[in-house]
């Protein structure tokens, strides 16, 4: 009973901040809602995931809103990036304010779409029902294009644009994929059924199979699409490099995450029913990883821009998650749900750090920035140490994390696949670090323009240096109730 | 059935007119024509199922998105009809009409492939929905003009609701609910976008945004 009202407490919280944000007449207001909401709504989610923990899933409404350990991780994830996003838009904003001109009217657009989509992301993570579940995957796309747009130039307008129909298309391809999986029901559960996770994962093996694997399937491409998967990947690198800073981490450490969870859930219903094919629907979900890697690291080589570099990286980092189920041995799916969380945490440390670097070079173009390191030196230990973080180096968590899953895939039957997956990590690997130690350490060819000596502000550094710490100590222990929570998602999906 | 059977094909009859129509205007009447058929065809399925889900599901689909939809995308056209008249595809147009018998016939065949319980329409309806669902996508994508790509991915829509109905028509009210709302957020995100592009571009040619590469 309490746990259902908490649920609901839960998504009642960003919605109405959203509305309060709204409302507000001052900036400044607008300003000190952001914090108080988004802590309460933290602890609030954390909570939830502790009871989850000592007493199982938890159901509301009528299953219309569900938590168990697979959402707990997402919902873990949204929070915190959604936090840290919050805490860098303000200063980032304050910061911009001095130089950069906003418009009166545009901070709150901005924090009323940030809520509202911080709102969409909690409730895809708490939908029990799949078809709220599909919908509010598709809300999070209608409160981040025009986020992407924000800047209101002809390139931004573009970016939003290609999402906006490329992100719709794969949605209603999805829509197909859950019509089909509500068909493979019927035949157990009746005509009328509740539309639920646990009512489908209670039919389990019932379900028709061929449906629930063409509905997988659909799902896969349509929200595989969302989630920046190769070959639909295209709208990914403009939307995640034209959007201020802090949205870029709303989008690729929460949102691509959000539609992997829908992936995920999907699969885990399905597979009980598949008998000796389910290999078939994980082969699918590795072979879409695989070339989602490929395609990443191929793209991350020629970029001139650290936003798109960060943006390609992230193509790369969903293919390496998807591959990690696909592979579908306990400790690969374990390594990438932990790779969910360690990618977020350092892919929005290294956006925080393209807006830092934005805010004191003004530009983001890889052969314009020089020489961190003699600039502006705390900002640059942020830059090179995320970047070694977010390419996989010990002793950062996503070592931990990619380290789990080439095993978990080097253990399995078809060892090749942990070779593939390891050797394209490494080509990631440098293929990232290397232009950021060049901005870092390289001086400029020419003659270098003298640029003063100071760092920015300790405000728009803090966020970044959360991440840094937290992305630090995962590499060294993973907490007790976290490894619990990844055992207990992990169970969800290979039961 | 018949009736329902006929009115599902006068749907793909009216899809067609989004492969074909040089002209803004007839692409929205087509989706608002479109919608009125994917409503009347609900109602008439209730009438002879006594699904209450289902007269709602007709009287919402009729209201949204044969009314006010429709409504909100005339009066984003004719803001863009001062700017252009013809609206080009990326591809020739003998090549899409090709390629749009092509997805009809896809379509048709994919339905006899999928092996759904059947619930209370026949199975060339289903069929006659992954049509339009194809014909939807591809328009959104092959078209130059950015309304006639929103009214593609709204006709797409439709054609999964048609799907809906075939292999669904039991899911309960609040889902249709659900996603009729989604078209309205759709619409007003879209439309707010398009505002933004002809103010940019003064036009709604796509094509003129090609400026984001590798």
């Amino acid at each position: 009973m309490i746990n259902s009202a908490l649920l609901l407490v839960l998504i009642a919280v960003p919605l109405l901040t959203t509305v309060a944000t709204a409302l507000v007449r001052s900036d400044r207001l607008r300003y000190r809602l952001v914090l108080p909401s988004a802590l309460v709504t933290m602890a609030l989610a954390l909570t939830l995931i502790a009871r989850v923990l000592s007493m199982g899933s938890i159901r509301a409404l009528g299953d219309w809103l569900y938590l168990d350990d697979l959402s707990g991780v997402v919902l873990l994830v949204v929070v915190i990036v959604s936090a840290l996003a919050g805490a860098y838009s303000i200063a980032y904003f304050r910061s911009e304010e001095q130089g950069h001109v906003l418009k009166p009217g545009e901070l709150r657009k901005y924090f009323v779409l940030f809520h509202l989509f911080t709102f969409t992301m909690v409730v895809v993570s708490v939908s029990g029902n799949l078809a709220l579940l599909w919908t509010a995957v598709t809300a999070t796309t209608f409160a981040s294009a025009p986020l992407v747009d924000f800047y209101g130039s002809r390139e931004p307008l573009e970016a939003a644009w290609k999402f906006l129909i490329l992100a719709v298309a794969g949605e209603l391809i999805a829509l197909l994929g859950f019509l089909l999986l509500y068909a493979s029901g019927i035949a157990a559960l009746g005509s009328a059924y509740n539309f639920s996770i646990p009512v489908l994962g209670g039919a389990g093996s019932q379900l028709t199979p061929a449906l629930a694997g063409l509905g997988f399937l659909l799902v896969l491409v349509g929200f595989g699409t969302k989630a920046g998967l190769a070959p639909m990947h295209t709208w990914l690198p403009d939307a995640h490099s034209q959007a201020p800073a802090p949205v870029c981490a709303m989008l690729s450490g929460a949102e691509l995450n959000c539609a992997m969870l829908a992936i995920v859930r999907v699969l885990a219903l399905a597979t009980p029913s598949q008998g000796g094919h389910a290999g078939e629907l994980h082969g699918a979900l590795l072979g879409f990883g695989i070339l989602s890697m490929a395609v990443g690291v191929v793209f991350l080589i020629s970029q001139r821009n650290v936003k798109r570099l960060l943006a390609y990286s992230s193509v790369e980092q969903m293919g390496l998650i998807a591959a990690g189920f696909g592979v579908g041995a306990p400790l690969a799916v374990v390594g990438a749900l932990l790779q969910m969380l360690t990618h977020s945490l350092a892919k929005s440390l290294m956006f925080f750090n393209s807006g830092n670097l934005l805010l004191r070079f003004r530009t983001t173009t890889l052969a314009e920035i020089r020489a961190v390191a003699g600039v502006a030196p705390v900002t640059a230990i942020l830059v090179i140490l995320g970047a070694l973080a977010l390419a996989g180096a010990p002793p950062f968590g996503l070592f931990v994390s990619e380290f789990s899953i080439v095993r978990g895939a080097l253990g399995g039957p078809n060892w090749g696949v942990g070779a593939v997956i390891a050797a394209l990590l490494l080509l990631g690997f440098i293929a990232l670090v290397a232009p950021f130690s060049r901005i870092t350490f390289g001086e400029s060819a020419g003659e270098r323009p003298q640029r003063p000596r100071t760092d920015l502000g300790a405000a728009v550094l803090a966020p970044g240096f959360t991440l840094l710490i937290a992305v630090l100590i995962l590499g060294f222990w993973v907490p007790g109730p976290l490894h619990a929570l990844l055992i207990g998602a992990s169970r969800v999906i290979s039961r | 059935m018949l009736a329902e059977v006929l009115l599902a094909a006068l749907i793909l009859l009216v899809t067609f007119a989004f492969i074909v129509t040089r002209r803004l205007r007839a692409a929205v009447s087509a989706y608002a024509a479109q919608s009125w058929l994917l409503g009347s065809l609900a109602i008439a399925l209730f009438a002879d199922a006594r699904v209450v889900g289902l007269l709602l599901f007709g009287i919402l689909t009729i209201v949204v998105k044969g009314i006010v939809v429709p409504r909100v995308l005339r009066r984003r056209t004719a803001m863009a009809m001062a700017g252009r008249r013809e609206t080009a595809y990326y591809v020739r147009f003998p090549t899409a009409l090709l390629i749009g018998g092509a997805l009809t016939l896809t379509g048709f065949i994919a339905a006899t492939k999928i092996p759904y319980p059947h619930q209370l329409l026949p199975g060339s309806v289903l069929g006659i929905a992954l049509a339009v669902l194809l014909l939807g996508l591809f328009t959104a994508t092959a078209r130059r003009d950015a309304i006639l790509q929103v009214a593609g991915l709204l006709a797409a829509e439709n054609g999964l609701l048609l799907a809906g109905l075939v292999l669904a028509p039991r899911l309960s009210l609040l889902v249709e609910f659900a996603i009729v709302m989604d078209v309205l957020i759709a619409v007003l995100v879209m439309g707010f976008l398009v505002a933004r592009m002809h103010e940019e571009v003064s036009s709604t040619d796509t094509s003129e945004l090609t400026r984001l590469r590798g």
